[in-house]
């Protein structure tokens, strides 16, 4: 079997598998209950000023009959006193010594708090720290969480303090609620953050009850916004990774999550340079137990293809994602109907007539059965088709041979350019 | 008009202007599309003849950028 | 072969190639992302193996094949051939939560699914356990027998399966029609166990071709997991004449090519109503046969046939005469079966918490037409060969420890259909495959001590 051992910025665990700082991790019976169910790691709920929740805490968007397509909360961080976490960590670690247990910090941005929730932390014998800069409801209402995260110069200042009394490696965990995500892993890494972690959740409102005219959930006839993060928001947490594993400013590991489900999504995120995962609402799903799943289709992954340790994939895809204007203008893909596989639904034609390119016609063969058919000088390659077409196998995307030599955006830029060049010297 | 089409009749045109030996000398893009500016050097009278074109498709212009490489390569 | 027996031959293959087909990608894909992954989840209660249900169709939506395999056949030794033969609607998919909202899983298709895909891809699932030098013997090589050899093979036992036929699997090879089990499914899980070392001697019958002394001195331990023996006689005159099929015999027959091609275009009659009786039938309207009826003393109520079984042989267009009792087999001149001579019986009402007797209809005789006969009232038991070893049994039923498997000789255990019967167990593959695997881990208790110390 495969090595899944994982190192994050020196911070081992067993497997890449961490349950991320959330109501999975909220005390010690909970994190045992996952260390025995195979998980590698864990990042303990957020530690600070014992906060107060509300009741009615969560709400999903359900898609289509499947349950949890995002998941949307409104919970602060932990409601504990710091001793008695603390406590549970220190025997948690006692039992667990192998596998990472980091603490979540969130102070109000002041030098000596940060200090003082580091130094009795550690005491408590955590692996590593993670400081929370993303919490986007009610810790950001107070100057924390997101509120301090969205500002590249707190960001800095506040890991710079953390990094003051940090012997272990310090993580800092991101909010996504930002435009430009590497903006604040830069300064992150300029205050001394050891690794970055993203996302966190991302400001939402889960729906409104059409009957009552009510936010979903409410709080007594009240609403706010909450985090939405779950499988709907993998695509903008793969994104912000792998803009931070490519800027070369960026220079520490990278700790992703946000809507990792299954093992296919772990792989994808430690492609794209991420050195371990973290999962929240999955594990909220399903329960711990999702872990096994995680780790056996992992090494048969790794093992089918002949690849000794997990380590050996992370960032491997990270060359291959780049800029829009680096991208050849002259590869060409057209739609390909394959009609004996075809049902007839004409989804295709009409997603191309009326939304696409109008290059999907409906025939008849010869035998006046209905086909469809593209005119694959017209198609632009969209993928729209395949995409809206419910049968395997029946639209595939065709690569055409070169008609021109490859040529990207910023390459046509600069020949252009040269030209005028030209013009003005003559 | 398809638009196929109509990069087809675009290419006939800009074709037509580098067979007779003509040169892509400028191009300005704007809102509009692209105007190509060809101009051709009579060997004998040493008088320069130009004449633009105006491309509007995608691939029209993709296809005189192919040609302009063309040049510039076969220039160097 | 001439041509046009090689276009029959043709014909019958198509009639015994398999007739549910299996889940496309995306049906499977599908069903898998439905299933709810409940927690302690009731159809894993409710499967006598014990499969982790969830967990075989989570790992089928998120793409672990191989897990999904292994899951499936860890608990279960014939996991595929189970999929395609358990009554699931009684077992796991009756169980499925979803009875109460919607539709239960398609259990046993996506079982189906996930071992197919693992017998396509020539996958190795397992590997052989440390040997600890401890030699078993196992007698016959059906589902019982492959359950406990691959246990042991697994614990690092030296086991020898000595199976009668000349090809291992038991009734899932020889017994239960193609259309429904395919051999080559149950020679897959064959090989499976082989790939762990277990020997498997074919064509050797303990008691006739080796003394079963021999064997039970040559190893630490023996499993008897032989199963029961061929339908019994319907002892009524004329059981002898040609014509007549035992049902297991006429099933096996078809399991390979060249099939049989004698109860074309014939009118068939077939004696009994368990699953038997059904494989009898729908295997001879797939050979040809232009009438099968199925005769029964009882009612459709006390049919013993599971409910797809007899749904399945309906819509094959088999007949079924209820309060049916053959008294005699008719033949012509040539000693041929003509037909066969019924008489009506009637239920009487039942005692408390008793089967329902029949008692025939005074003067109700009449005679079915028929060119052929099949017996199909269930099977016999080994009962000379169990005699022989001294085992306590009941009317050849061997009677076990039913936590323990042991019989009453305790370096002997039982499992399978060996000792169903006489309130113990019951005739299915599944449960014959759970007995298998008890029958190792008690053993393997018994003997841990010895060498281990
Ligand atoms: C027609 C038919 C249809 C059935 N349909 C179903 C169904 O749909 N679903 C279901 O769950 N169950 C079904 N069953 C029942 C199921 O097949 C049995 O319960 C199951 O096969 C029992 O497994 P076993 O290993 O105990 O015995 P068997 O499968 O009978 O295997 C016993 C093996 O021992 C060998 N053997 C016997 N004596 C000796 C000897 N002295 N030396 C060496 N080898 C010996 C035999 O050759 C045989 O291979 C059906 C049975 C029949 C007959
Ligand atoms: C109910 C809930 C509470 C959370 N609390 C915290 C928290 O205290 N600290 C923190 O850093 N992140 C918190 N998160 C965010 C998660 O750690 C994680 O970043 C996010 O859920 C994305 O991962 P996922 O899609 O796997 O759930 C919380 C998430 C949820 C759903
Ligand atoms: S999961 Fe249900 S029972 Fe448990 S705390 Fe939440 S609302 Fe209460």
């Amino acid at each position: 079997m495969a090595d899944l051992r994982t190192n994050l910025a020196g911070i081992t665990s067993p497997n890449p598998f961490w349950l991320a700082s959330a109501p999975p991790t909220n005390s010690g019976y909970q994190v045992q209950r996952a260390f025995e169910a195979g998980w590698g790691g864990a990042v303990w709920k957020t530690l600070g000023d014992p906060i107060l929740n509300v009741s009615s805490r969560y709400a999903a968007v359900h898609f289509n009959g499947q349950r949890v397509a995002g998941f949307n909360n409104i919970e602060l961080i932990t409601d504990r006193p710091l001793e008695v976490n603390l406590k549970e960590i220190y025997e948690t670690k006692k039992r667990f010594p192998n596998h990472a247990v980091v603490a979540s910090l969130m102070v109000e941005p002041n030098q000596g708090a940060w200090h003082e929730i580091v130094k009795k932390t550690e005491a408590a014998g955590v692996d590593g720290l993670e400081l929370n800069f993303g919490c986007p409801h009610g810790m950001a209402e107070r100057g924390m969480g997101s509120a301090s995260g969205q500002v590249p110069e707190l960001v800095m200042k506040q890991t710079n303090w953390a990094k003051e009394a940090a012997e272990t490696p310090v993580i800092v965990k991101l909010t996504p609620n930002i435009t430009d995500i590497t903006a604040t892993a830069e300064a992150a890494v300029q205050g001394g953050a050891d690794a970055v972690s993203m996302i966190n959740t991302i400001n939402s409102l889960a729906g409104v009850d059409i009957d009552t005219w009510l936010p979903i959930p409410h709080v007594g006839g009240k609403g706010a916004h909450g985090g939405y993060c779950g499988p709907a928001v993998k695509p903008i947490a793969l994104n912000m990774v792998s803009e931070c594993a490519r800027n070369s400013r960026i220079n520490v590991p990278i700790s992703g999550m946000g809507g990792v489900s299954n093992w296919q999504n772990a792989i994808e995120f430690m492609l794209m340079g991420a050195s371990n995962v973290q999962i929240c609402t999955a594990a909220m799903h399903h329960g711990f137990r999702i872990v096994e799943d995680l780790i056996d289709g992992l090494s048969t992954y790794l093992d089918d293809r002949g690849i000794l340790s997990v380590q050996d994939i992370i960032g491997k895809s990270v060359p291959t994602f780049s800029d829009w204007g680096n991208l050849d203008l002259n590869y060409k893909v057209v739609a390909r109907i394959n009609n004996d596989v075809c049902i007839n639904c004409n989804k295709c034609h009409i997603a191309c007539e009326d939304t696409s390119h109008q290059c999907i016609d409906m025939l008849n063969d010869p035998s006046g059965n209905a086909i469809l058919q593209v005119r694959e000088e017209d198609c632009v390659g969209c993928n729209l088709c395949s995409i809206v077409c419910p049968v395997d196998g029946a639209i595939d995307m065709i690569q055409l041979n070169h008609e021109h030599p490859p040529m990207t955006w910023n390459e046509r830029q600069t020949l252009i350019g040269s030209l005028k060049d030209k013009k003005v010297s003559k | 008009m398809r638009e196929h089409q109509h990069y087809l009749i675009e290419r006939e045109k800009i074709d037509y202007f580098i067979d007779r030996g003509y040169r892509i000398h400028g191009i300005t893009e704007n809102l509009s599309g692209a105007f190509i500016e060809f101009r051709l050097k009579d060997n004998k009278t040493d008088e320069e003849s130009t004449e633009i074109l105006h491309i509007q498709t995608p691939d029209g212009r993709k296809y005189f950028s192919a040609l302009l490489l063309k040049q510039i390569q076969t220039v160097s | 072969m001439s041509s046009l027996e090689s276009s029959i031959q043709k014909e019958l293959q198509k009639n015994f190639t398999e007739v549910i087909p299996s889940l496309t990608n995306q049906e499977a894909f599908q069903e898998s992302q439905r299933c709810l992954y409940c927690y302690d989840a009731p159809c894993i209660t409710a499967c006598p193996t014990g499969i982790d249900i969830p967990t075989f169709i989570k790992k089928i939506a998120s793409g672990n094949m191989k897990g999904s395999a292994k899951t499936i056949m860890t608990a279960n030794p014939v996991g595929a051939s189970c999929s395609r033969v358990c009554p699931t609607e009684e077992l796991c998919e009756g169980a499925c939560v979803l009875n109460h909202t919607t539709k239960p899983i398609l259990i046993g298709n996506l079982q189906r699914y996930a071992t197919d895909w693992a017998i396509k891809n020539d996958q190795v699932l397992f590997k052989q356990g440390q040997p600890n030098g401890k030699k078993v013997a196992i007698v016959g090589g059906g589902p019982a027998g492959l359950s406990a050899a691959r246990e042991l093979a697994l614990l690092g036992y030296d086991v020898t399966i000595y199976e009668a036929e000349s090809e291992a699997g038991g009734l899932d090879t020889y017994g239960i029609v193609s259309f429904r089990l395919p051999k080559s499914v149950s020679l897959w899980e064959v090989e499976q166990v082989q790939n762990l070392g277990v020997t498997i001697k074919t064509g050797v019958k303990v008691g006739e071709d080796i003394p079963f002394d021999e064997i039970y001195s040559m190893h630490d331990r023996v499993i008897l997991a032989i199963g029961m023996a061929s339908v019994p006689n319907l002892n009524i005159p004329g059981e002898q004449s040609s014509g007549v099929y035992d049902a297991i015999e006429l099933v096996k027959k078809t399991k390979a090519a060249p099939f049989p091609t004698e109860l074309k275009d014939k009118k068939v009659v077939v004696v009994g109503a368990g699953n038997t009786a059904i494989d009898g039938a729908t295997c001879s309207v797939r050979l040809g046969a232009e009438n099968v009826k199925i005769l029964y003393r009882r009612s459709e109520q006390e049919m013993t046939a599971y409910d797809f079984e007899y749904e399945f042989a309906k819509q094959d267009g088999v007949e079924f005469r209820w309060l049916t009792q053959p008294i005699e087999i008719l033949t012509n001149k040539e000693g041929k079966v003509e037909g066969i001579k019924c008489i009506r019986m009637q239920l009487l009402k039942a005692a408390q918490g008793e089967r329902r007797r029949t008692v025939p209809v005074p003067d109700s005789e009449f005679i079915i037409e028929c060119d052929a006969v099949i017996k199909a009232i269930g099977q016999k038991r080994h009962l000379h060969f169990i005699e022989e070893l001294g085992l306590a049994h009941k009317e050849g039923v061997i009677l076990i420890n039913n936590e323990t498997m042991e019989t009453s000789n305790p370096k002997v255990y039982a499992c399978g259909d060996v000792i169903f019967g006489k309130g113990q167990g019951e005739a299915m593959v599944v449960s014959a495959a759970q007995q298998g695997k008890t029958a190792a881990y008690h053993m393997h208790e018994s003997l841990k001590e010895s060498y281990t110390a």
